[in-house]
Order: C-alpha cells, then structure tokens, then sequence
C-alpha cells in the first residue's frame, strides 16, 4: 500500500456531485469517505489527507470523523470484512457461537485479519436484522441470515473462489402465503 | 385489541407484487394522496394537512411516540430560506428492523409521505438518513426516489404545481447515536455525531441553523394512509390513544420471527403464540424486551393482557419504543443478555457528557464482573445507583436508554443476578 | 426590569445571558468545567447542574397563578438544567447545590463519574495547585470513589506540537482545546477522535500543533491535560508569584499575569482583557519570558580603549559619560530612542538631551511586514511604537540610519534598549568614530559594539506604561526584583504565598536572579544630583509630568490604567508626526 493516493477526474466528477447535495461542502464529507473506501478499500491517514484536501477541509475534521463511524476503515482490512452481529438478538440466538466458530475457522479472533490477507472478522453490535439472527454482513454490504455452521463454511468457500454472497430477500411471513 | 387481527390486510406492507414499482405502487392507489392535496389546494392548504395529520395522532413511530403532526405544528412560518425534513432511517435501537422493509417493499409509500410532509411544513429539501450498514437498502430507496423524480412527484414544481421539493439519500457510517434526531443533524452536516443541547429545538433551529422537522420512516409511511382515507378512518385502527397500524419487528426465540403488520395495540401473547408460531423448541417464556433493546424488559408473569401500545405498555412498566419485540426463553441468562445490552450502549456512547461518557463504560464493566462471576452482592446496588446518576443528566437520552434495561431487570430479575454474585461476608448496605 | 430568583433570593438582569455567567458575574459559586464565556456551550461535562423552574402564568388574568399561601407556584422543569446553557428568563426560579439537596448530590455524582476513569497523579501533574477539577472535587466531590475496576487506559506524554504535550488520561473531554481551534485560533488543527470513554483530543495523523496560539489551550484545560512543553515540571504553581504585566514582544501588548519564582519570570500566561486580547495571547508573547531572565545587562560594562567589554562600577559609568559629555557639542550628539522602551523611559531620555541642548530625536520602527495575523499579533513587533512617536522621536527608516551617521557624524551616540544594527543598515563600522552608549536590559549586537553600557530595568522590573498598536495606553507592574528593590518594601509589588507564609529557606534567597540595573530614568535622576527638572521618584511622577505637558496624556494615571485595563488614547491630537 505505497504510492500517493489520488482521485482522477471520474473521481472528483463524483464528488462534485455529491457535494451538490448539500448547501454546504463539509456535508459530504461522510459520503466521500464513502466513495474514497470503495476506491481504496480503507480511509487510512492518507486517504483521510487526500479526502480533506480535495474537500478543503481540515484533516483534523475528517480524522474526528472517520473514528467516529464504525464503517470507515481506519488501516486496510482483509478482503473480506465479516461482521458477526452479536448484540441482543443475535446473541440469544448463538451470534457468540457463530464468532468463535469463524474464529477458530479461519485462525483469528475478531479484530484481526488473516495472513494472507483474505479475512477480517468483527464482532458489531445490532445490524438490523434481528429476526434473522444469527447474522453476518460482508465487507458493509450483504447480509448472510440465519446462520449455521454450514451456512459459514460455505460462505467462506464462496468468497474464496470469488462469490460474493446475493442480496437475502426477507419476506414478511405474513405473506408467505403468496401474494395478490 | 382489535378483535379481527387474523383478517387485517397490511396497509404499510401489502402483499402485492412489485410494490416498489412505481408503475405498480401507482397502479394500487399510490401518489393519489399527493395529487388529491395539489389538486384541490383550497382543502388542502399546509395548515389544513397538518391539522389532518395531527387529528389522526400518528404517534411517532421512531421511539418517542409523538404526535407527527403536533410536532409539524412546531415549525414556523416560512421566511423564504431554506427548511428541512430529515427522515430518521438510521434504525439501530437493537431488536429493530422495520424500516428497512419500508425501503425494500413499498418505498414509495414513504417517499409520497415524507412529499406530504415537505408539503405540509412547506420544506424543500427532504434528507433520508439511512444507516451505513443498510447499502442494498439505500440503493432500493434511490431507485425509487429516481423514479418519482421521473415522474415529477419530486423536484421543481411537483406535478405542474408550484410546490418544488428534492429529495436526497444520505447514508450513515455505524453510530448507533446518529439516530437521535440532533446527532443526526449533526451527522449529516458532516461532522462527529454529538446530539445537541436542546433547546433549540429542531425547528427553531435544525439542519444548518434552519427549522427542521425529524420523523421517523414508518411514521412518514403512515401519511399517505392519512391523507388518502382520512383521520377518522386512520383513528379506527388499533387503540384511540395509538391509532393505526405498526410494523411489529419479532425476534428471539420465536418459530417465526419477523416484521409483521398489525393495527397497534395487539396482544403480547397473541403476537408471541399466535403471529409468531410461539417459542422455539417448546420452550417457556421468560420475557419480553418489547420495543427495542432501551425499553424495560418485562417478565412473563407481567404480560398477561398487556397490549402494544403506548399505554398500555406503560401500566405495565415499559415502554413501545420501536416496536421491536426481542422474545426470550426461559434459558435466557439475563445476566449476560443486559451485559451484552450495556455493551451496546458503552460502545455506542458518543463521550461526549460525563454521565453517560464513563456512566455506561462503569455499568458494563460491573456487569461484565457480574457474569464472570466475580461479582458481590453490593454491586447490585451500586448498578442501581449508577443508573439512577445517569438518567436525566445527559445531553441526549441514550444515557437514560442505557440505564432503564439495568435497572429494571435488576428489579425484576434481581435473584438472577444474586445467584451469579459471590456470596459476601460483610453485610449488604 | 426582569427577575431572577436564585436560592430565594432576587436579582434583576438587563441583558439577556446564560444563569451561569449571570452566577458569575454576580460572585455566586456554581462549579463547572466546560463552560467558557469566549467558546460556544456545548453543554457536555453536566457540572453546572441546577434545578430550575419558571413560575406558571395565569393567561385569564394575566398574573402568576399563587398558592394558598400566596407565593408563586413554580413549574419545574423535569430535568436538572445545565445552568451555563440555561437562557435568563424573567421569573426563573433556580436552586443550587446551597439550597437543594438533590442539586448537591448531582453535583457530587458528576464529580465520580468524571473522576473514575481519572489517573489522580495529582503529585505529579503540573496542573495541580490551579487544578478546576482538584479544587471542584475537594469543594464539591464525593466522600470516595466506588469504582473497582481497571481504568480505561489512553496515550500518555504526546507532543502534540512543540509546546504542547497531551496527557490523554486526565483528558476530561470538555472540548474546550478543539472549540478554541476552531472558533478562536481557527487553525482546526485538533479534534476530539474515538467515542464514549476512549476519546481523547488529537491532531490529524501526521499534523503536528503549531497552531501560534497553541498555548492557550493549555491554559484552558481544566485538567492537567494539556501541559506546556516549556513549563512542565518546572514549577509548582503555589511557588509563584502572579503579578499582572503586559506583552511587550508585540505590538499588541496583550494583558498578562507574569508568574515569578525567586526573581524568575517562569511563565507568562494571558489576563483576561475585554479591549485587548480577551483570555488569550500568542505562543510567541508567553515564550518571551526567557529575556527577562537570560542575558540580561548586569552591571555596567565599559570597553576601554576599544579593547574587550568589561564590568565597571555604576560609579565609573557615570563618571565616564560626564566626561564624554564634557568632550562634545550637543550637535555632536546623536540619540535614538527606542520602541521597546516605555513611554517613560523613552521622555526622560529625551528630556535629558534636550536640556542638553539636542534637537533631534529618532526611532527606528520594528515592523515585520506580514508576521501579524487578524487576532493577537501585529506586523509591529515593538510594545511602544506610538508611545515614542507621541513623545516626538522621529521615524527613521533602517536604510536611512547610516546616512544620517555619515553626515551628522556625531561624536557621542546613546542608543535605547533597542538592537538596532540588527535591523538597519547600519553596522559597528559606522559607529567607530563615536563613543557609544547603550542604555539596555540584553545583551546584544548593539550593546556589544558599544562602548559604554548601561543595564536598565524591564517590563517585568518597572512600573511603565506602553502604547499598543492601537493606541491603548497599558502599564506593568515591577514582578521581578533587581538588585535594588524588594518585594516587602515596594508596595506595587505583589506578595505571593511563600513571602507571607514561607520560611527564610524557602523564600527567594538566589541573589544572582536579581539583575543590577535601574529603570533609565533613575540613572537620568543619577546624572543630575541635585536638579528639580529630573528629581522623579517614581515613574507615576513621570507619567503626570508628561500628562502636563502632552495634550494626549492628559489625565492619564496608573490608577485609571489599572482600573480599566488600559486606556484609549485619541492619538489624533498632538499628531505631528516626524519622519525623517
Ligand atoms: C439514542 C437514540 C437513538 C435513536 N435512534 C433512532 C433511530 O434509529 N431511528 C429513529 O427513527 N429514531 C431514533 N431515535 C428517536 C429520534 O431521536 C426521534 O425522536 C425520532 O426520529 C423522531 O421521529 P418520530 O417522531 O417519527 O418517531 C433515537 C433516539 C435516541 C435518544
Ligand atoms: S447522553 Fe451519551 S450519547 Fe447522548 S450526548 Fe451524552 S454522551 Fe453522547
Ligand atoms: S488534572 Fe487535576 S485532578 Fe487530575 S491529576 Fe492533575 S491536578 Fe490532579
Ligand atoms: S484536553 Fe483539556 S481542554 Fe481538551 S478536551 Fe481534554 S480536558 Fe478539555
Ligand atoms: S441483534 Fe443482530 S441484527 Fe439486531
Ligand atoms: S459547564 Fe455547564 S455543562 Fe459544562
């Protein structure tokens, strides 16, 4: 991870517009950070520099910023980043069971990442999906529901070979009846 | 309780295909309430949406409970600058997870409300702050919002009228505070989510200084309804003091968990044993967290006749919050489930007052000590106390929603906790 | 007028404010820690808690609704209220800690909280002594702390910048340092990182505090924090002495209280000035302290023969001017004033020539184009450019100084406190065939090529005043003795602790930090035995003499000076200003 970081024209092209959102700049600061951890796949310190730079806005704020939010990625990840929810819900259903089993899986406790580099786990708190629960989300995008052992091992088999999980369409089980 | 819950047809969520569709929303009687509004604007001025509104007691469905248009009522008059509505879709309370069904089956029905809203409080830029970890569901709503944009339900002058709103995405990064409504402000300002000293208020000044009005997503997919049938339709559905319907979010140890749609104040029971197939593996209830992970959790002995609504929830010595029932069996230990709780809450404290700042990192790490056996009997005491120095002397109330759940649970599963506590050889104070 | 009752008891109030500067101003306790009256409120460390209530209108009648015993009812609010955020309402009724019990132990409560996760090194912390949270905690705190278990541990000893280091641990996170970035200094360099109770101020990553007004964020930390990289673990703070002065390293002369120990300037730190500086002052201001102690002119220092400088008698040194004097015409005579000198040192000075029959009289200014800023510093780095120009010292630029000493070719040349070949194109070499006399407090090129010094006091060490860039009229306080005065006999000077209480061993005993110098109008005084043109006592009969004599001195005394932090001057008066 060497070399200056920059944001081509594409790149500034989209900022530009997302600044456009709001009547003031600073206001786009979260989701450029957004847009800068898509395009490098962290906010490191330099990424933070080249987000204030382009944004006119002081490091310091930005930096404030990103350790404030869980999300932003303050040093390059695994490649895969697995939030195991294992807050209230989750937890009642055996989200602990589902950690130290990814845990043990892949070597390492939650907070850390893999060797090679393939895999961070965390342990998160609530993500929304309680009725689902247990649950992990990839890398801040898809939710895996319902866990099992089973449903983990292929999980983890998927990524390997490159398939990211879909996105998990939870109907209302009221409907389940088939709707009109 | 509504006598005929088993034939009640969803009003929020209907069972029908496509619904985020604008072509099929527009199909199912979706944007008539917008139109009817432009349509006739003598009826329908801005003060006369709100007094619709407010006679309909929407109760705010985000946690507070309050009255949407009462609060709309709030804003003053119009002076030419800019006015916002921020759409509270941050939904991280744990055991909520309602809204999100909101974005991924009838968006719409939202995004026409939240343009009522706009309409009624003459606001021209609308925000929806959604949660960081809901993407997919961020994209679900943009979709939509470029949809009604299409179709000139947003932007300048909506539907040839001389009313204009935008309407924007705003996407969270993981702050569980960001959900109060001033942290949220904040938040979207670009800056370091810290809920403001109120007064001001929102609508005094919110967003950038200006009035701002902050509600719920359920709470702004109820308008439509509203505006479209009625007050005193709307008031037919569940209770008088909590009328309409609720997006019940189910989870624990239920057979079926889930979101489920039912007129508010529907039985506990009912929706433990009935809606939601009733405990796992044949287990017994042992209690109720009934509206989010900050409400007071009830024992099962305390259920008996209790109904989902405000009042009713209130007699019985909690609160409806979200509407996010977390369901648990009698194998639960409530020891390691209020410490997860605390957890929560120390890790989601923004720091910045005192209280609440080195209140919640003391509750979790007694509890912690608790659960690792390690505890004594006065902790328990001292746990009271601390809770009892937090409540009310913070900036924001998630310092009160950090103590409640150990307050009440030590009150109500105190032998629970004294058997996890070593046996003390000095007396207890 | 509205009314406010606090503790039962009535006040009235003009302008609308906050109760807890109200409090303030009105000499009531309340503690607090967040709170400053020159930052936003945030509100956040809960100290200022009250209880508060307004009393409940009766809209029929339109009176107060009372009860049966005909006192107001009060609807409280349901919290207790903060008071530095809580508006002045007319009616309001508060209670404080003096009065309600429930205030008190909310008080206390705050206090553990903050205090548990606190590493109370009070010993070691620099902050102690003038400590908010020590002093709070012992007024208002709780009897103990039941905390038992591990505190939670933050960096410690971080150089945030140059001179200022961070000790995150006793960070109490009231913000102020990061709001005074933003809303004063505005250089945005810090910020609060992390949540809950891991959060602690910091630069961005590489960024390092140079902001120029660093410093006052560690004079505004309750807590020992922030601490001076140069003041750590120097002194204690009940050690010193605290006397108020002004910043003579600028033209803007900030407010200042000048904190001594044993006849050394340890530190300098910003007194509160509406009209000046409010709370603050530039790092620069602060860090000149080291002049008033090192290098300092002690003694006489004569050089004969053009051979090495050497210490004389003050004797000699008398003795050698009256004979150089003896030797010139006064147009041989050539005498350059000084902006870094006070107003009375700079018209004694001049008087003296002039009765020696000199006619003109220069300056040369000490600007820096471009080194001010919008806020405390001005491009001027001289306390008394105004001063010296109103007293009739003509501007003469740098460039221009040699000229006037090759064709004056002046015989004699007295130089003030100012270290002018540095700043001009003149260089010793155009000095040689002049006997030089410098009348100065440091060490310095100037002094150097001279052959006659004569060691002055500083701002430190004389009562004088100065005129700010702005034409502000302030005036110092002698906080530093020399060899020739004493703290118990001069009454200007201010006593600290150890005068009253301290032992003999521990009072100040180090006789080398008492420079020998004398203000320069008592060597004026010196010069003239015998004479009632020049037999002051003191610089506030200087200041009255020159008051007679100068419209825009006029009625200006040390006492209104103190009274009112300074005086603005109408500099328009008066205004023939000489240039040469
Ligand atoms: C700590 C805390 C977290 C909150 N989180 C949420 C949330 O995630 N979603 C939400 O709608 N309201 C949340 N609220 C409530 C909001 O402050 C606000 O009352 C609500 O959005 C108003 O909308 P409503 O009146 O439509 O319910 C939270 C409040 C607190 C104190
Ligand atoms: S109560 Fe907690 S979350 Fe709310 S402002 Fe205070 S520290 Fe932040
Ligand atoms: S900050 Fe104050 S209370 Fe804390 S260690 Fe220093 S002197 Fe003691
Ligand atoms: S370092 Fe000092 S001024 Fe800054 S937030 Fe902490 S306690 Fe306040
Ligand atoms: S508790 Fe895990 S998703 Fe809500
Ligand atoms: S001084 Fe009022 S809350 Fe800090």
């Amino acid at each position: 991870m060497s070399g200056t970081k920059t944001f081509d024209e594409k790149d500034l092209a989209e900022i530009e517009k997302l600044t456009k959102k709001y009547p003031e700049k600073q206001a786009a600061v979260l989701p450029v950070l957004w847009y800068a951890q898509d395009k490098f796949g962290h906010v490191d310190p330099s990424v933070q520099k080249l987000v204030a730079e382009t944004m006119d806005l002081p490091e310091a704020h930005v930096y404030g910023v990103v350790t404030f939010y869980t999300q932003f990625y303050e040093k390059p990840m695994g490649k895969h980043v697995l939030d195991v929810c294992t807050c209230l819900s989750c937890q009642v259903c055996g989200g602990y069971d589902i950690l130290n089993y990814l845990e043990d899986k892949l070597g390492i406790m939650a907070g850390e990442t893999t060797p090679d580099g393939e895999f961070s786990i965390q342990s998160v708190e609530c993500l929304g999906a309680c009725g689902y629960a247990p649950m992990l989300q990839v890398t801040n995008d898809k939710y895996v529901n319902y866990l099992t052992y089973e449903k983990i091992d292929k999980l983890i088999d998927d990524l390997k070979s490159g398939k990211q999980p879909g996105f998990e369409s939870n109907k209302m089980p009221q409907h389940e009846n088939g709707t009109e | 309780m509504p006598n005929d819950w088993k034939s009640y047809k969803p009003l929020l969520l209907p069972a029908i295909k496509d619904l985020h569709e604008i072509s099929v929303y527009e199909k199912n009687n979706g944007y008539q309430a917008l139109r009817k509004i432009l349509k006739d604007r003598a009826m329908w001025s801005p003060q006369n949406v709100i007094n619709e509104v407010k006679t309909a007691n929407i109760r705010g469905r985000g946690g507070a409970g309050f009255n949407a248009g009462l609060k709309w009522s709030f804003m003053p008059e119009p002076d030419g600058k800019p006015r916002y509505l921020a759409c509270n879709g941050d939904e991280s309370e744990p055991g909520t997870f309602k809204d999100r069904k909101i974005f991924e089956f009838n968006p719409h029905l939202f995004i026409e409300g939240a343009i009522i809203a706009a309409y009624a409080m003459q606001i021209d830029v609308i925000y929806v702050y959604i949660r960081g970890e809901y993407r997919p569901f961020v994209k679900m709503l943009q979709r939509a919002i470029d949809q009604a944009y299409e179709k000139g339900y947003l932007g300048k002058k909506v539907l040839g009228s001389d009313f204009s709103v935008e309407m924007y995405t705003h996407m969270g990064a993981g702050a569980y505070i960001c959900g109060e409504e001033s942290s949220l402000m904040e938040s979207l300002e670009g800056k370091r989510g810290y809920p403001r000293v109120k007064p001001p208020f929102p609508a005094q000044r919110g967003l950038w200084g200006r009035p701002t009005t902050i509600n719920n997503i359920e709470t702004l997919a109820n308008v439509p309804l509203v505006m479209d049938k009625g007050a005193d339709w709307y008031l037919k559905i569940g209770p008088d003091t909590h009328p309409g319907p609720v997006l019940y979010g189910i989870s624990g140890h239920l057979k079926r968990p889930g979101v489920y749609e039912y007129p508010a104040g529907m039985n506990i029971m009912t929706l433990i044993n009935e809606v939601a197939g009733g405990i796992r593996e044949g287990k017994k209830l042992k209690a109720l967290i009934p509206g989010g992970s900050s409400t007071p959790p009830l024992r099962a002995d305390m259920l008996e006749g209790v109904s989902m609504d405000a009042n009713s929830l209130r007699d019985a010595g909690s609160m409806m919050g979200t509407a996010g029932m977390v369901v648990l069996d009698e194998d639960t230990d409530m020891v390691d489930l209020i410490w997860r709780i605390s957890y929560f809450y120390d890790h989601e404290s923004c720091g910045q007052c005192t209280p609440c700042r080195d209140g919640t990192g003391w509750l979790e790490k007694t509890l912690r000590k608790i659960k690792n056996g390690d505890g004594e009997l006065r902790d328990l005491d001292l746990l009271l106390a601390i809770c009892h120095r937090m409540e009310g002397r913070t900036i924001c109330a998630l310092a009160d929603a950090a103590a409640w759940p150990v307050r009440y649970s030590i009150d109500r599963f105190r032998d629970e906790f004294e058997r996890k506590c070593k046996k003390t050889v000095y007396a207890v104070a | 007028m509205p009314e406010i009752f606090i503790d039962h008891k009535r006040y009235e109030f003009e302008q609308p404010g906050k109760v807890l500067q109200f409090m303030l101003d009105n000499g009531m306790d309340l503690p607090f820690f967040c709170y400053h009256p020159s930052l936003s409120i945030p509100a956040n460390c809960r100290q200022c808690i009250v209880k508060a209530g307004m009393p409940v209108f009766d809209r029929d009648r339109g009176t107060f609704k009372l009860d049966e015993k005909g006192e107001r009812i009060i609807r409280f609010f349901p919290k207790l209220m903060t008071a530095c955020s809580l508006d002045l309402a007319d009616g309001m009724v508060v209670y404080t800690h003096h009065t309600d019990e429930l205030v008190k132990q909310a008080q206390a409560d705050n206090l553990e909280f903050i205090l548990i996760n606190h590493p109370l090194d009070c010993p070691i912390c620099d902050q102690a002594g003038e400590c908010p949270l020590q002093i709070l905690t012992y007024k208002y705190g709780p009897e103990g702390s039941r905390f038992e278990h591990k505190k939670v541990h933050k960096p410690k000893a971080i150089q945030l910048g140059p001179r200022v280091i961070l000790d995150a641990e006793r960070c109490i996170n009231c913000t102020r340092c990061v709001r005074f970035t933003d809303e004063i200094s505005k250089t945005h360099q810090l910020t609060i990182i992390s949540r809950g109770d891991k959060n602690y101020p910091m630069t961005a990553n590489d960024q390092v505090f140079d902001d120029p007004y660093s410093l006052n964020t560690v004079d505004i930390c309750p807590v020992g924090a922030l601490t001076s990289a140069d003041f750590r673990f120097k002194a204690r703070v009940w050690e010193m002495n605290q006397t108020p002065g002004i910043d003579i390293s600028n033209g803007k002369g900030c407010s200042t209280w000048v904190w001594t120990r044993d006849n050394l300037v340890m530190r300098i730190t910003p007194r509160f000035n509406e009209a000046v500086n409010d709370h603050w002052m530039p790092d620069s201001g602060r860090l000149s302290y080291r002049t008033f102690n090192e290098n300092r002119i002690s003694k006489p220092w004569l050089r004969p023969d053009n051979k090495e400088q050497v210490r004389t008698t003050w004797n000699n040194a008398e003795l050698t001017l009256r004979e150089e004097l003896d030797k010139v015409e006064s147009s041989q005579i050539l005498v350059i004033g000084s902006p870094h000198a006070s107003v009375e040192d700079n018209y004694t000075f001049k008087k003296y020539f002039e009765s020696l029959g000199v006619t003109d009289f220069y300056y040369l200014p000490h600007v820096v184009p471009g080194a001010g800023d919008d806020l405390l510093l001005s491009d001027d780095q001289a306390p008394n450019t105004l001063g010296v120009r109103a007293l009739g010292y003509s501007e003469i630029a740098g460039d221009k100084l040699p000229k006037i000493v090759t064709s004056a070719k002046p015989k004699l040349v007295f130089i003030l406190d100012d270290d002018i070949l540095d700043r001009s194109d003149l260089t010793s070499s155009h000095l040689e065939d002049a006997f030089t006399v410098y009348w100065g407090t440091n060490h310095n090129g100037t002094s150097l090529a001279a052959n006659l010094v004569i060691p002055i006091t500083t701002a430190v060490e004389h009562a004088a005043s100065y005129i700010n860039v702005d034409g502000r009229i302030q005036r110092t306080v002698p906080a530093k003795e020399t060899l020739y005065t004493n703290r118990r006999l001069n009454l200007e000077m201010s006593m600290g602790r150890l005068d009253h209480y301290g032992t003999k061993f521990d009072n100040w005993v180090t006789d080398a930090n008492r420079i020998d110098c004398i203000p320069a109008w008592e060597f004026i005084t010196r010069l003239n035995p015998g004479s009632d043109t020049f037999a002051w006592e003191s610089s506030r009969q200087i200041l009255a003499e020159i008051g007679g004599k100068l419209n825009i001195f006029r009625g200006v005394t040390y006492e209104q000076m103190d009274e009112e932090n300074g005086i603005q001057l109408n500099l328009e008066q008066d205004s023939e200003v000489n240039t040469v």
